[in-house]
């Protein structure tokens, strides 16, 4: 699991059939200093997570294959809103 | 998935058997500087496998690694990095 930055949100109507009615984040991913770790992802939420909130993510596919269907191309998933 | 914008397609002469009839587009990972401030930095292009016809200028999710063959389950295919979405609106700050 890792931290991450909400920075935006991003709408898609052509997708995988597994992202039907899925909220999609624009999450940049912090490392333990609390830097930018790589380029921004784009997060699975279920929780209402807003811009700017501090999230924990997860990039374990099982748990959103669970989740959203056996077959689906993402990975990272909004696991917890941390008030830090 | 990282957000890429598509700037360019791929087409293959000769390929693996299943990957027969496949398309792919070139994909270029934008950082936070191109999301947030509309910079023109890139990050190192991706050839993507693409089932959504996504053309160039399009920004889409680039899904990688071992989740980029998922969506096709059994049919195994040599696939590391898969359109899985076309985005219409990124709002970012």
């Amino acid at each position: 699991m890792q931290l991450g930055v909400v920075i935006g949100t991003a709408t898609s109507t052509v997708k995988h059939k597994t992202f039907q009615g899925e909220r999609l984040l624009v999450v940049q991913l912090l490392t333990s200093e609390g830097g930018d770790d790589g380029e921004p992802v784009l997060a699975f939420d279920r929780l209402g997570a807003g811009r700017g909130e501090t999230v924990m993510l997860t990039n374990d596919g099982k748990i959103l294959q669970e989740m959203i269907g056996r077959d689906t191309p993402g990975r990272w998933s909004v696991l917890g809103l941390p008030n830090i | 998935m990282r957000i890429a914008e598509v700037i360019g397609k791929v087409v293959l002469s000769r390929a693996h058997p299943s990957l027969k009839g496949a398309r792919f587009v070139i994909a270029a990972p934008m950082p936070k500087e191109a999301l947030v401030a509309g910079s023109r930095l890139r990050g190192e292009e991706v050839i993507a496998y693409d089932d959504l016809g996504a053309s160039p200028g399009d920004r889409i999710g680039l899904s990688e690694g071992g989740e980029a063959a998922n969506p096709f389950g059994k049919d195994v295919k040599p696939v590391d990095a898969y359109c899985a979405c076309l985005i219409d609106q990124i709002h970012c700050s």
